[in-house]
């Protein structure tokens, strides 16, 4: 044993990080998406000539469902997992909703929302509980609930149709040239259910779970229980976009690959939002503002009179290339 | 004597054949420091996650101020009374610690009294819990499992690491929680403060308790050791005649480290071996072992000084690398050096492939006489030849030394070759690696179970706090080894 005099050496406490290190490296991110958000509005701006209101409802309405759905992915991968049935939760409550809504009257409308709402929660919920007990990786088991749902879909609603009330459209997604309702939908979920939940202990737990599970059960966090939790969380956000859906478009449509591709753009939102797929970091604002930049660069791409199918490509690339630098980024910090 | 604080009664626990704790009677006074001790693998760890509700006993009962209880999970050990400072805290690197604070329910305006108490209250609660260094993250723990007022505060090896004035203030809060007539159960592999501090010791060996006594008094070090090491505290028998020093003087040594930095806090690694030699390496748990091995096996590099192999200096930045210079790893998890899933045959050939096709398909020929020479010399029972996980935990060990074999190595690297092997095919395994250095290879083995220092090897260098304090011959005492593994000078 080196005995070294305890008296003569006193460890000094570490240094605080600055308030503005703090600030940079948990919020940096999703303020440098802001920032690439407002740029490409800008850009899309100075394309069109009449930009006005009728241009920026196309935008938030027409992008909400996918925003939403990013939130639902963004939590189950901040709690370490991740959901492949996002897109068919979506669509499934798309259908019901459209099925149930037609014909409807107001008093109706609105129960049938919350009814669809609880439905796509249980739905999640049962899928996280499939995966929590029977200890089938994630991936698979949501695959899996993806064909089943799609499959449920049609059952419910066997080609496009269905239909809903015009006041209820107007609430969500505003009129015609009226972004303000959809703005404020966004908002509303992220202020009113996202904020409340993350700084609950719950929230906590779901961060805890997502960073270090075997932690997370020494530090006396029940994990499967919060795993389930998270799953539910994101069936409501799923469930939110079918509701929203059937607003914007007034109709079902039961078509399976809708769901898929909504699915894989909802991974790509969190990505690009700055939830690490490892899970246990991140927030919903991200993934959310991530989705409204990923719509606007088709439309941009198209603006500048580029084949769609460029533009599809070079979605992909800028996504590699944005999470790319973040991950250099990433590395320099952690080598300083 | 007043009733215990907490006791257990035959606590026993397997994990399946594997049997971690036989019957533990552990019995901790109020007002008293209680050390636990025992060598690697005596269970310790297996009892101190059973008394924090993290493992269930599958026999044997608990008790606190003479209740029984059955904790279910870590929560509820924390509401029953006993509360734990862990090794690695148990604190999520991702959040702040005020919200760690928060989702363990401890009492935030007690953890900050507890801080202040320990002259730590500068630090800052809103911090990520990633940015505070490994000792304050120690220190922040032991204030939160202060604020859930314990009856029993378990701290598992909580100076490792620490500074030394930090240490001092952990005794201080030992003294303070005797004052209150409430009980500390302390897990150290430092004898010396085991002796300074605590009023007890219960000594865990093979999953017993096989002594409890007060380790302040004279002679408590070696009544400790003895106890530790048990029956075979006797010096081993030469099993058979040894052929030691079989490298001349003026041969080349065929793997030299010289002051290989393994940990940037401490000094460095530096040793010889020669062909034909097996140098055992010893050390208690979390002396940088893992990482020398990871060195050396060009998994890790080093941060300071250098590796030679044959004479030439060997960067690694890849495993392969390692192996083209002929210096090969057998981890002592077998899973992570095999195939489970798939035959035998492939697993031994895996290594090979780089030899027997560079680009497209294996030659399929080739390796199956490379593959079956190896089978042979191993003796391997090849009944379950359909997949490597069939095979016994003995067969599974001689399967990865055997794909070395096939594919030929010079200097062989083997870390705790027999963990959870049975008694038989460890002296297959002894010999084996015997036969290995008789044919020219060099190797170096880590070893947990002391014996083997005396039973396989020809030179014995011990590692401490992350560089190599001592060398022995192989006939050396294994109380003299166990010494030098807690850091002390031995008597010459």
């Amino acid at each position: 044993m080196t005995s070294t005099p305890s008296a003569l050496v006193t460890t000094t406490l570490p240094r605080p990080t600055s308030r503005a290190t703090r600030f940079r490296r948990r919020e940096g991110w999703v303020v440098a998406v802001a920032f690439l958000l407002v740029a490409l509005m800008f850009w899309r701006y100075t394309q069109i000539p009449t930009f006005g209101a009728f241009e920026i409802r196309t935008i938030t309405a027409g992008t909400m469902t996918i925003a939403l759905l990013a939130m639902a992915q963004a939590v189950i991968v901040i709690s370490g997992g991740v959901d492949l049935s996002v897109g068919a939760v979506m669509v499934l409550a798309n259908c019901v909703a459209a099925r149930l809504m037609e014909g409807a009257s107001g008093a109706q409308v609105a129960l049938i929302t919350v009814g669809v709402l609880l439905m796509a929660m249980a739905v999640s919920g049962i899928v996280g509980l499939i995966i929590v007990l029977s200890g089938v990786p994630d991936i698979v088991v949501t695959l899996a609930a993806s064909f089943t749902l799609a499959g449920l879909a049609l059952i419910v609603l066997d080609g496009p149709g269905g239909g809903t009330n015009t006041t209820f459209q107007k609430i969500f997604v505003g009129g015609f040239a009226q972004p303000i309702p959809s703005i404020l939908w966004l908002a509303g979920v992220l202020l009113l259910v996202w904020v409340p939940f993350k700084r609950s202990r719950l929230g906590l737990a779901t961060h805890a779970i997502g960073s270090d599970r075997s932690a997370a059960f020494l530090s006396g966090i029940n994990v499967a229980r919060t795993r389930v939790i998270a799953y539910v969380v994101g069936g409501f956000f799923s469930g939110m976009a079918g509701v929203v859906t059937t607003a914007f478009t007034g109709s079902g449509e039961p078509r399976a690959s809708i769901g898929a591709t909504a699915t894989l753009t909802s991974v790509a939102a969190v990505v690009l939002g700055g939830v690490a797929l490892t899970g246990g970091s991140g927030s919903l604002v991200g993934p959310s503002l991530a989705a409204f930049c990923l719509a606007l660069i088709p439309a941009l791409m198209l603006g500048l009179g580029w084949d769609p199918n460029y533009a599809e490509v070079s979605r992909g690339v800028i996504i590699i290339v944005v999470v790319m630098i973040g991950g250099l980024l990433q590395a320099k910090r952690q080598a300083a | 004597m007043p009733a215990p604080l907490l006791q257990t009664s035959a606590v026993a626990k397997a994990f399946g054949p594997v049997v971690a704790l036989r019957a533990v009677d552990l019995s901790v006074a109020p007002g008293e420091v209680h050390a636990l001790l025992g060598a690697n693998g005596a269970g310790k760890s297996t009892l101190v996650k059973i008394l924090t509700g993290v493992l269930r006993p599958d026999s044997g009962k608990l008790s606190v101020n003479g209740t029984a209880i059955s904790l279910r999970s870590p929560i509820d050990a924390r509401h029953k009374g006993l509360a734990p400072v862990y090794q690695d805290p148990a604190m999520i690197r991702d959040l702040t610690v005020e919200q760690n604070l928060r989702l363990t329910g401890a009492d935030l305006a007690a953890v900050r009294r507890e801080l202040a108490d320990m002259d730590l209250d500068g630090l800052d609660l809103d911090e990520q819990v990633r940015d505070i260094p490994l000792p304050f993250l120690r220190m922040l723990d032991l204030a939160r499992a202060l604020a859930f007022d314990p009856q029993v505060l378990l701290l598992d090896e909580i100076t490792a690491a620490l500074p030394p004035d930090l240490s001092e203030r952990v005794f201080e809060i030992m003294r303070r929680w005797k004052g209150k007539n409430r009980s500390v159960l302390f897990i150290s592999h430092r004898l010396d403060e085991v002796r300074a501090h605590c009023d007890m010791c219960t000594i865990l060996r093979d999953g017993r308790d096989v002594a409890s006594f007060e380790p302040a008094q004279e002679g408590g070090e070696t009544q400790i050791v003895a106890a530790m090491l048990g029956a075979a505290s006797v010096p081993v028998k030469e099993t058979r005649e040894r052929v030691v020093g079989t490298a001349s003087a003026d041969q080349r040594p065929r793997l030299v480290a010289r002051d290989l930095v393994i940990d940037r806090e401490h000094g460095g690694v530096s040793f010889e071996v020669h062909a034909g030699e097996i140098l055992g390496l010893v050390a208690l748990e979390g002396q940088g072992q893992d990482r020398l091995f990871e060195i050396l096996s060009g998994d890790a590099r080093a941060s300071g000084g250098e590796l030679l192999v044959d004479g030439q200096e060997l960067k690694a930045r890849h495993p392969y690398d390692a192996i083209r210079r002929g210096v090969v790893l057998v981890p002592s998890d077998r899973a992570l050096a095999l195939l489970p899933q798939r035959p035998i045959l492939e697993n031994i050939a895996v290594p090979l492939f780089n030899r027997l096709a560079r680009w497209g398909p294996v030659n399929v020929k080739a390796e199956r006489s490379q593959v079956q020479e190896a089978i042979t010399r191993l003796s391997i029972d090849t009944r379950a030849a359909a997949q490597a996980r069939r095979l016994s935990g003995g067969n599974q060990q001689k399967l990865t030394i055997g794909r070395w074999l096939a594919a030929g190595f010079r200097t062989l690297l083997l870390f705790d070759p027999t963990r959870g092997i049975d008694v038989g095919t460890k002296h297959q395994i002894y010999e084996l690696v015997r036969e290995l250095a008789d044919s020219g290879a060099a190797i170096v083995m880590f070893t947990s179970e002391l014996r083997e220092i005396g039973l396989v090897c020809d030179r014995a260098a011990v590692l401490h706090n992350g560089s190599i304090v001592a060398e022995f011959p192989a006939n050396a005492s294994e109380t003299d080894l166990l010494t030098a593994m807690h850091g002390l000078a031995v008597a010459p």
